[in-house]
């Protein structure tokens, strides 16, 4: 069989809404690595999602998910996928035994060998409706049915938000051990940025339904920085390879996705800091351009 | 899609216990009512609650996400309502016989065929509607069936005497064939209709 590189891979994909619009998405999730998919609340991150399940249709562009379109092997793509949504998608009346008699017969290659190990491993009982569960266990729950039919590509919206800090390692350690097999692609949405320092190797950033990068998280912290100075520094050819400047009366503060440049205009007459995440979601927001 | 069909009686568990206590209620307190109408709500009962108890939770999301199409979802939804109308009108008549309740085969008839127009109606509806109002949209479909047909039936039979005429000069056969022939046409158009719109809606 031809190894896949891209497992998912997006195309100048634009999807319009009355109030939002995903613009012009480029996107490749490559095999054997955790993606993270970062962005400030209704930049697209959940529209992204539903458009790589097929849940909603691009209005232009090209998606392929383990390189085929959804026309023609949509049950075929679908059997490769395991999902987690931020809210519960089960059927909450139904106790996990009957939520099984429902899933387990949709896929052709589901365990229950392994559906009743994970089971007894996140200690969830199979005999309460699900609606009874906490927001950690409903997490468990979809966890364990996305991992119950050898999908390769798992996709997690959101799967550490309202977790508590304990679980949300446990989390982590568990899909870390998925990732020992190599075949496996993982991609999460997060806003909880910590989560992807700690296991993803790649990261999609998102704003306001632009692709802003989509890169490894070392080309990340390479390539961005965080710059201060005193104002009187600044000027236009500077301020072009800036994302976005804050001036607070002669001192300024702007993010970078151009740090070796910057130095060497500037060397000793600015700091420059390493950024996180957080400082590029928190800049990036405040973007007037985005000339990336 | 078996798989589909028979999920439908799982999420109703818990209705299903009702549902012989249900037919009995009608067995027993229901001399009065004509027996087509026991068969028809009989008949509905687990397709309604089905779409009753798919709206309260994403299950959209859910279905979708599983490798089922759009198509095979709706295809589900229509094959399986007719699967439980047929279960159902049995069972129906084990329990109206042991209650010694009369009815004769007409009364089924006239049950499948209204069953297959009211469904042919509200599915679509279903598909439509905003979640939350399926149940609501549901009783009140029902209602108004049982309120306005047979009057206007009979403003049919009084004020339209040359279709009534028309219709009398049939021969018993050729109206219930005729009968099962439109409404069964009615039920496959609105399967059409259903699968347009949900390949449409936005989930």
């Amino acid at each position: 069989m031809r190894t896949i590189e891209n497992i998912v891979e997006f195309k100048n994909v634009s999807k319009h809404f009355k109030d939002f619009s995903l613009e012009n998405i480029n996107l490749q999730i490559k095999q054997g690595l955790v993606t993270g998919f970062v962005g400030a609340n209704g930049a697209g991150k959940s529209t992204t999602m539903k458009l790589m399940m097929n849940l909603l249709q691009a209005d232009e562009g090209e998606i392929k998910v383990f390189g085929k379109h959804y026309a023609n092997n949509e049950k075929e793509i679908k059997e490769r996928i395991g999902f987690v949504y931020d809210s519960n998608v089960f059927y909450e009346n139904l106790n996990l035994k009957d939520i099984r008699k429902i899933i387990a017969p949709a896929y052709k290659n589901w365990s229950d060998k392994q559906f009743y190990d994970y089971i007894k491993m996140f200690e969830l009982p199979l005999n309460k409706a699900v609606k009874t569960f906490s927001k950690g266990m409903q997490m468990k729950t979809s966890l364990a049915l996305a991992l119950s039919h050898d999908a390769e590509f798992i996709m997690m919206d959101e799967p550490t938000a309202g977790l508590d800090p304990v679980f949300r390692r446990e989390l982590l350690d568990i899909l870390k051990e998925l990732m020992t097999d190599a075949t496996r692609t993982l991609f999460f949405s997060t806003h909880i940025t910590s989560d992807l320092e700690r296991i993803a190797d790649n990261i999609t950033f998102i704003q306001g339904g632009k692709i802003l990068f989509n890169e490894s998280i070392r080309d990340v912290q390479e390539r961005y920085a965080l710059v201060k100075g005193n104002a009187n520094v600044l000027n236009q050819t500077i301020e072009n390879s800036f994302i976005s400047v804050e001036r607070s009366s002669n001192e300024f503060q702007a993010l970078t996705n151009n740090a070796e440049e910057v130095r060497e205009a500037l060397g000793d007459q600015v700091v420059m800091e390493e950024v996180t995440l957080e400082d590029i979601m928190y800049y990036a927001k405040g973007a007037r351009k985005q000339n990336v | 899609m078996f798989n589909l069909i028979r999920k439908d009686l799982v999420i109703q568990k818990s209705q299903i216990l009702l549902f012989i206590p249900f037919i009995m209620f009608f067995a027993i307190f229901g001399d009065h009512m004509s027996p087509f109408f026991i068969f028809l709500i009989t008949s509905l009962y687990i397709p309604l609650n089905g779409y009753i108890y798919d709206e309260q939770v994403e299950s959209n999301i859910l279905l979708n996400s599983l490798p089922y199409r759009r198509k095979e979802i709706v295809a589900a939804k229509y094959i399986g309502s007719v699967v439980y109308m047929f279960l159902s009108i049995v069972i129906a008549s084990i329990i109206l016989y042991l209650f010694n309740f009369d009815f004769t085969l007409q009364d089924i008839a006239i049950a499948t065929g209204l069953f297959f127009l009211f469904t042919a109606i509200a599915f679509p509806f279903f598909y439509i509607l905003k979640p939350g109002y399926v149940g609501v949209a549901a009783l009140i479909g029902m209602v108004v069936f049982a309120v306005v047909l047979p009057p206007a039936l009979r403003f049919l039979a009084e004020h339209l005497t040359a279709i009534t005429e028309f219709i009398t000069s049939l021969s018993t056969a050729t109206l219930y064939l005729s009968g099962a022939v439109i409404s069964i046409s009615l039920f496959l158009i609105s399967w059409l209709v259903s699968q347009t719109i949900y390949q449409r809606k936005v989930l």
